[in-house]
């Protein structure tokens, strides 16, 4: 027997499922897709209304209405924030070099949610034409601008020499969330009534608000950063093994930093502006996936953007048929799937945080 | 002032059995109401048999509890509002979020949003607009004069001497030992001075977390919360004796006198048609503790 | 073709752990950098690898490696660090491919088998890298710095492997073995700069050898040349002995006990 021939298959055989994935992953989104347009409060099918489409028949206003304005708007809505949010998961935890590292969980949510906020309450005092400018763009952008900043906050205290304490960053974490929080809960004193209630809307972390506004406001800004982070794989496998090594094999180890930065804060911020607090997609999407198919981030990140858009839209349907009339906030439901899967990780991987 | 209260109370429902009877019962049940006092009031005009689903914060008269809810006011889904598939949606100032709003709107159906204002005045415009909407303004105007007057009455019986009127802080929660209190321009400082008190804390305006300090200075002489319960009956000792052993509060002239109020909090902040009941009810506790 | 560094300084704050360094190392040879702990060597590998700011000049194939893209660098050179940590869990077979694309073996599917191969561990080519003792996790970090230089002379230039301290963890049996590897490398044409500990590895390896001191170099010279009992006893601060035994004369450090 000899090795070489023995095992070179098999190691084909894990990228190659992971290539694999993509296509199951792509066809599971369709069907996702179509789940959530099928399911919904009324009793208006997409199987219906496609029988009806062939007839020729006219759909009713409430139909167009809840297909094309409630449901479809909702459906890009939660794709783009699954994708966005369970990619920058993977950017960021290879970037910090560690499972864990969640935007949701070390901060940079929270600062994105304080960009938000201060857009929501004192965007009245922008002057007007800065207002006609940025539109429906200032919170996404705000929320963007406070994500940023506290990832490369982040990575300044928890980053020395190239290389990351996982202690540090998650202490650094929580303070930088209470921060947010404390600042967040200023601004929130010195709203006045209608502001509360947008940030009241805001903050129940729902794609209830989806519109064809938002998505237009949101989704090129999601589109570009996903997109940028899908280039990072070949260099956040070089970072596994540290800084000075990615730049041994031929990385531009800071320009690629400075990439994943802005993607994980622009996808983390934008979906944090139009959906509020949504968490444990970041680390349960990246998690399963590195079970199933390797850590390897060059097919890592596609599949995260699938599975992450699969799991939020089907989160949703959840949240939506559950109690109807009446809906849950999709972030309870996120949770209570994702919690006990972040305390497994956690148990079945005690070496994580001391490594 | 007990016997009064019962007495209008009385005539209220005598009356809304009579106009319930009087009413077309052939009308389609096709009406999402949302908003406490919006719902009591379709109830007391004789036109609770046309509510087709209702909000998380419709529970009154209690048999509206048995229509579906379409979930919180201030979060609604829009496929489940148009689910219930309402002609007509009545719903109180606020509802949201906006994005969802306009959806609803889109779809073709009526959507009416009652004013909301924390005075007499604005119980009565609120009546009016719901019986507009629900296409019997002849018994919206009878109820409006009867409620008018109920107020008036109440309210001049709630009246007391500047110098005798009680101090009253709104406790709208103490969770994890933060008083969050109510400050003014609220519905419960609008009831505290119809009741014929005294806001203990006009230093801001809506509810807010309250240092310690400032409850100290407010120096209340009644604690008014909020009986989530809903019962009379229920035994607030244990509660009682936390309240009062809260830093905060121990050293209050209401803590020294154990004065705590609770009441129904729909009753108390909806401003509806009960309201003048609630001045009734917040007035006697305040001082019928006197004697 | 060869590495020249020139008057390499570098500082830490107001610590100057090289104080103008200079060095030529030529493919076809192991050059070795020893010296005392703390003498700089390993911050010296770090200024001829650009992980380490510094002044003075390094030409690698003749090009400033100041100004070149690290892509560019990483097709010339390979580093093996003194010790490797891995986040996440990749396969063995899977740390060698990292790097693969930016050196010489390009898209070569078989290269990374036959460098672990080359470092006797291709039988655990599926293991978890998380799994390996640290000797074995040092030898699949050399696979992989072979495998990004798999040809050690491409279109006529050399390829330059840079190792610091690669027999650190390792047992006498691969201390050679691996040793062996990098003089393979150099023979056939590629160069090789290794920090060194053990001075007796190095003697019988190293076809020059420097020998830094608090910054400085004292020595650069063959190993007989350098070897001595008054550069190292110089160096390293206390009375060693070296002798060159036949039958090939390398030759062999002993401590020579203070008290003896």
């Amino acid at each position: 027997m000899t090795a070489i021939v023995d095992s070179a298959p098999r190691t084909r055989d894990r990228l190659s499922r992971a290539r694999a994935l993509h296509w199951i992953l792509a066809g599971a989104l369709l069907l996702a897709c179509a789940a959530s347009l099928q399911v919904g409060a009324t009793n208006v099918t997409l199987t219906d209304l496609l029988a009806k489409a062939m007839r020729g028949d006219a759909l009713s206003q409430i139909e167009r209405v809840v297909l094309l304005d409630i449901r479809l708007p909702r459906l890009a809505m939660g794709g783009l924030v699954g994708a966005a949010l369970a990619v920058s998961g993977a950017a960021m935890q290879g970037l910090f070099r560690n499972p864990l590292a969640d935007p949701g969980i070390v901060g940079v949510g929270a600062g994105a949610g304080l960009g938000a906020i201060l857009a929501i309450v004192l965007g009245a005092f922008l002057p007007a034409w800065l207002l006609g400018l940025t539109g429906n763009y200032l919170t996404p952008f705000a929320a963007f601008l406070g994500g940023w900043g506290s990832t490369i906050l982040l990575y300044r205290v928890s980053t020395r020499h190239g290389s990351t304490s996982v202690a540090t960053m998650l202490l650094a974490g929580i303070a930088l969330g209470a921060l947010a929080g404390a600042l967040s809960g200023i601004l929130v004193y010195i709203a006045d009534d209608r502001q509360l209630r947008d940030l009241t809307f805001w903050g129940l972390g729902s794609l209830a608000g989806a519109s064809w506004a938002k998505v237009l406001a949101a989704g090129p800004m999601i589109a570009l950063a996903i997109g940028a982070a899908l280039m990072l794989g070949r260099g956040l496998n070089g970072l596994a093994l540290g800084e000075a090594t990615a730049a041994h094999i031929g990385i531009d180890v800071q320009r690629m930093k400075s990439v994943a930065i802005l993607a994980v804060a622009a996808a983390t911020g934008v979906a944090v502006a139009v959906s509020g607090g949504i968490g444990f997609i970041g680390i349960v999407v990246p998690h399963l996936l590195r079970l199933a198919s390797g850590p390897d981030h060059r097919t890592l990140l596609l599949n995260a953007a699938l599975l992450g858009a699969i799991l939020l839209i089907l989160a949703d349907v959840i949240a939506r048929v559950v109690v109807a009339p009446a809906e849950l906030p999709i972030g309870i439901v996120t949770a209570v799937l994702g919690a006990p899967v972040f305390l497994w990780i956690l148990l079945t991987r005690r070496g994580l945080v001391e490594s | 002032m007990m016997r009064g209260a019962k007495g209008v109370a009385a005539c209220a429902g005598l009356w809304m059995a009579v106009t319930a009877a009087t009413a077309g019962a052939q009308q389609a049940a096709d009406v999402l109401s949302m908003g406490g006092a919006v719902t009591e009031i379709v109830v007391a005009l004789g036109q609770g048999h046309r509510l087709r689903a209702r909000d998380a914060t419709s529970t009154w008269p209690p048999e509206v509890t048995d229509l579906p809810d379409v979930g919180y006011v201030r979060a609604l889904s829009p496929e489940g509002v148009l689910s219930v598939e309402p002609a007509l949606i009545l719903s109180e100032e606020g509802a949201g979020p906006p994005e969802a709003i306009d959806v609803i709107r889109a779809a073709d159906l009526d959507f009416v949003e009652i004013p909301d204002a924390l005075t007499a005045d604005g119980i009565l415009r609120k009546i009016e607009t719901v019986g507009d909407a629900l296409g019997v303004p002849d018994r919206a105007a009878a109820m409006s004069a009867e409620v008018e007057a109920d107020l008036v009455d109440a309210m001049a019986d709630a009246a007391q001497p500047e110098a005798e009127k009680k101090r009253v802080l709104f406790v709208l929660s103490t969770q994890g030992g933060k008083i969050n209190a109510s400050g003014t321009g609220t519905a419960a400082d609008a009831l505290i001075r119809m009741a014929g008190g005294v806001n203990a804390v006009t230093e801001y305006a809506g509810y807010k977390q309250i240092t310690d300090e400032a409850v100290g200075l407010a120096a209340p002489d009644v604690i008014l919360m909020m009986d989530r319960a809903g019962a009379d009956d229920t035994d607030h000792g244990g509660a009682d004796d936390e309240l009062f052993a809260m830093p905060a509060i121990r050293l209050t002239p209401a803590a020294q006198s154990r004065s705590v109020i609770r009441m129904d909090g729909l009753l108390m902040l909806s401003f509806g048609p009960r309201t003048a009941e609630a001045i009734r009810r917040l007035n006697a506790a305040l001082y019928a503790q006197e004697s | 073709m060869s590495l020249i560094a020139e008057d390499i300084r570098v500082s830490y704050g107001r610590h100057e752990a090289l104080r103008g360094v200079s060095l030529a190392a030529r493919p076809g040879e192991v050059t070795a950098v020893v010296g005392p702990n703390g003498s700089g060597k390993s911050t010296l590998l770090g200024a001829m690898t650009a992980t380490q700011p510094y002044r003075g000049r390094v030409l690698l194939n003749g090009a400033d490696i100041a100004s070149a893209k690290p892509w560019e660098l990483a097709a010339q050179r390979a580093v093996l660090p003194q010790a490797s940590r891995l986040a996440f869990p990749f396969s063995v077979i899977e740390v060698v491919r990292i790097g693969l694309h930016s050196g010489t073996a390009g898209d070569r599917a078989e290269v990374p088998m036959q460098a672990l191969a080359r470092v006797g561990l291709s039988h655990y080519a599926e293991r978890s890298f998380h799994e390996l003792s640290g000797g074995e996790a040092q030898r699949v970090m050399l696979a992989r710095v072979l495998a990004q230089v798999w040809r050690p002379v491409e279109d006529g230039t050399p390829r330059w492997l840079f190792l610091d301290e690669p027999v650190s963890s390792l047992d006498i049996a691969h201390q050679l073995q691996v040793m062996e590897i990098a003089r393979a490398f150099a023979r056939a044409g590629g160069g090789v700069i290794a920090v060194m500990h053990d001075l007796n590895l190095t003697a019988l390896f190293a076809d020059r050898v420097a020998i830094l001191a608090a910054g400085r170099r004292l020595a650069f010279g063959a190993p007989a040349e350098v070897l001595t009992d008054d550069i190292l006893s110089r160096a390293y601060g206390c009375a060693l002995r070296v002798s060159a035994p036949p039958p090939d004369g390398v030759p062999y450090i002993l401590p020579h006990a203070a008290s003896a």
